[in-house]
């Protein structure tokens, strides 16, 4: 009986926790925060809601045929019904959807703003090399997308390596990355907040832990991020951050990494002026701070195992510190 | 039926009691294990035999490589003199009366060559061989010092003793005549930590196989040293050495090697050509993007961190040599080596050729006296033990 009762409970807690996963997270489908995502809730919606009546039609009919007296279920061995439930039924059904969902897919983008944000993201491997342009000039950010409330958002895709796929599950469908292609996903949000991709191709090693954020902000906020986002690093201000600027400078890590307005200007790895100011480091793995930065860079491939950068045990704590108090200071 | 019970029956108990009576034999002590006495002929006979066969038959499977090249002489050498001539004595020098006093006794090498084939020879130098007193190769990985050895006794038999002694030792340098001097530190010339053997001080170490040291910086000489020391580096031939080194010693010769001036670069391996240092220049530059090497001057250029070696000038067989150590994994185990081994995984032969021709052209900038040389300290060198 006891056993029972527990059993129960953690069937219920099972499937509670399955139901949030679903539809709370930052990253589910069943939450939208655009109307490109809205829409394919819709039709998710409509398609669960229509096959629903149609299974329990079936169920119905089969019960019928199996359950009732010979003289209730005659009718369905009439030539209107198979006619009508055999054929005319799914075509008209199957045509309907057909046409519902490519309305639905093909709606927004056509219907939007006719001057879209553009932003171009890049899959790497395993992470997104995110480009803004302005006027001829171009700032990299990585991992995370700022985008303005209430405006189209026109994402060119693309890849030089292998096969990646953009999925900003509460803003749009999927949309695959190909090497030697340009794709372009248009979205807009109406909500703000922070919402969560992932790269839904696999993509070698490290794919599942391939992640972005997707900013959505009042356009006032938005601008004022841009603007700064253009701008090159902040110069350190205090000893301990200098000290961590020439660490950065004379350790290498230059070879792979810019910060804008020093003489690092790799193109390896992420694009690393504005570090401090990401939710995120390591393609939305882990929140960005002191003690996380100083973390992946001794760590890393303990952290994100396969990851192109090397792991960088070679500092001493006081260097360490200073080192990662640098680069989240660059806000 | 019964007969055949009974033979059996009577080899089985014989058999037992033979070896009843070998236990008892060693049980007794009656056996003289003493090296003051010469094995009988029989048992002589019976340990060579099984030995000789015990190599030949482990050797069987074993390919050289190209051998008769003077830098892998010259380092097997520098090894031999340190390493081998202890026990085994060297052209021009006098037996050890306590080493003579071994059982068996320590071959001269001068014969090995002919002694032994080369697979054999290469078999025996890095495993060692039981109860002779012949040790194992430090670094069992490292077959590529296994082989320098190799390739010097090959050419041992044909060495002079002067020639033996520029390749192993170097310059000949006045040995200490003065009497207090050697009461106190012996006849130095012999000890295990004299890097001028390899290295050289000032001038160009005589095998491209060997690191130039001269003008390199402190902190990545001593860092190279620890890492021997502490084994997170495999090498046969720098392990011992560093071991015996203190921590006074390292810091002292690192100073002193740091100090000294660079010489003109080393000429580029022979089939490097224009062409050839160019593209090591467009790596060293600017990085392979595609195949996500850095560019090796970020690290090893003028703005480095003093604990990353500078490269220019280095020999391109050395350079070469450590990039092959990385890809194999061998040099990754320390926090730096990580770093390297990833990088070092992504260039090709030809790309790591190049690189290596690059920086061999390069000239070194003309020693910046950063700090005033330390001298070499008198006792730093010697065998702490």
């Amino acid at each position: 009986m006891r056993d029972r009762q527990r059993f129960l409970r953690i069937a219920r807690a099972a499937s509670a926790c399955l139901v949030l996963a679903g539809c709370e997270g930052v990253q589910s489908t069943l939450a939208p925060t655009g109307p490109q995502a809205q829409h394919i809730a819709q039709l998710f919606w409509v398609m669960v809601a229509g096959s629903g009546a149609i299974m329990l039609m079936v169920a119905l009919l089969t019960a019928i045929a199996l359950f009732a007296p010979a003289r209730r279920r005659a009718f369905l061995a009439g030539d209107t019904v198979v006619l009508a439930g055999g054929l005319i039924f799914p075509v008209v059904t199957l045509s309907a959807l057909l046409v519902y969902g490519l309305v639905m897919l093909g709606a927004g983008p056509g219907r939007m703003a006719a001057s879209p944000v553009g932003i171009e993201v890049a899959g790497e491997r395993w992470w997104w090399r995110v480009v803004y342009r302005d006027a001829g000039a171009a700032v990299e950010s990585a991992n995370e997308l700022r985008i303005p409330l209430g405006r189209a958002v026109e994402i060119e895709l693309s890849s030089d390596n292998v096969i990646h796929s953009f999925w900003a599950p509460r803003l749009a469908g999927k949309l695959d990355m190909i090497p030697g292609r340009k794709t372009v996903l248009t979205l807009s949000a109406e909500t703000a907040g922070v919402s969560r991709g992932q790269c839904a191709e696999y993509c070698g090693g490290a794919h599942a832990l391939m992640a972005f954020n997707v900013v959505a902000m009042p356009p006032n906020e938005y601008d004022e991020w841009r603007l700064r986002e253009f701008q090159p690093a902040q110069e350190p201000t205090t000893q301990q951050t200098r000290a961590g600027k020439a660490l950065f400078l004379s350790h290498g890590c230059g070879a792979c990494h810019t910060i804008r307005g020093t003489p690092a200007a790799g193109r390896l790895g992420p694009d690393l002026t504005h570090l401090g100011g990401r939710i995120s480091i390591g393609a939305a793995i882990l929140a960005t701070n002191e003690a996380s930065i100083a973390q992946w860079i001794k760590h890393n491939q303990d952290i994100k195992p396969g990851n192109l950068m090397p792991a960088f045990d070679i500092f001493s704590e006081s260097e360490l510190l200073a080192l990662s108090r640098y680069l989240a200071s660059l806000r | 039926m019964a007969v055949a019970r009974k033979a059996l029956l009577a080899g089985v108990g014989g058999a037992l009691v033979l070896a009843l009576a070998v236990l008892f034999f060693a049980w007794s002590g009656l056996y003289n294990v003493a090296a003051s006495q010469p094995h009988w002929a029989l048992t002589r006979w019976f340990l060579d035999f099984g030995l000789r066969r015990s190599v030949a038959t482990h050797s069987a499977s074993i390919t050289p490589p190209k051998l008769d090249d003077k830098n892998l002489v010259i380092l097997g050498a520098g090894h031999f003199d340190a390493g081998c001539a202890p026990c085994h004595g060297a052209p021009g020098g006098h037996s050890d009366p306590i080493v003579d006093r071994m059982l068996p006794a320590p071959p001269e090498l001068n014969r090995a060559a002919s002694n032994w084939s080369t697979e054999q020879l290469f078999w025996i130098v890095k495993h060692g061989l039981k109860f002779t007193g012949m040790p194992a190769w430090v670094a069992q990985q490292r077959d590529d010092e296994v082989w320098a050895v190799v390739a010097f006794l090959r050419a041992l038999p044909q060495m002079s003793a002067s020639q033996y002694r520029l390749f192993a030792i170097g310059d000949p340098e006045p040995r200490p005549n003065d009497g207090a001097e050697i009461a106190r530190n012996g006849m130095t010339m012999e000890a295990l930590t004299r890097c001028v053997r390899c290295h050289r001080g000032d001038a160009r170490p005589r095998s491209a196989l060997v690191p130039r040291l001269a003008g390199q910086s402190q902190a990545y000489v001593e860092r190279a040293l620890r890492d021997f020391a502490s084994g997170s580096r495999l090498s046969g031939i720098m392990e011992p050495i560093a071991v015996a080194l203190d921590a006074a010693a390292i810091t002292a010769l690192s100073a002193y090697y740091a100090g000294a001036p660079n010489p003109a670069p080393s000429a580029p391996p022979i089939e490097s050509n224009a062409d050839q240092i160019a593209r090591g220049k467009d790596i060293a530059t600017k990085g392979v993007a595609e195949s996500g090497v850095p560019p090796c001057l970020v690290c090893h250029g003028d703005a480095r961190a003093p604990s990353f070696p500078k490269l220019d000038g280095q020999y391109a067989p050395y350079i070469v040599g450590q990039i092959d150590l990385w890809k194999r994994g061998l040099r990754t185990k320390s926090g730096y080596g990580a770093i390297m081994g990833t990088i070092a995984s992504r260039l090709t032969d030809e790309q790591a050729r190049d690189v290596a021709a690059y920086f061999a052209s390069v000239a070194a900038p003309t020693a910046q006296k950063l700090k005033p040389p330390i001298p070499p300290s008198r006792h730093g060198g010697r065998r702490a033990r």
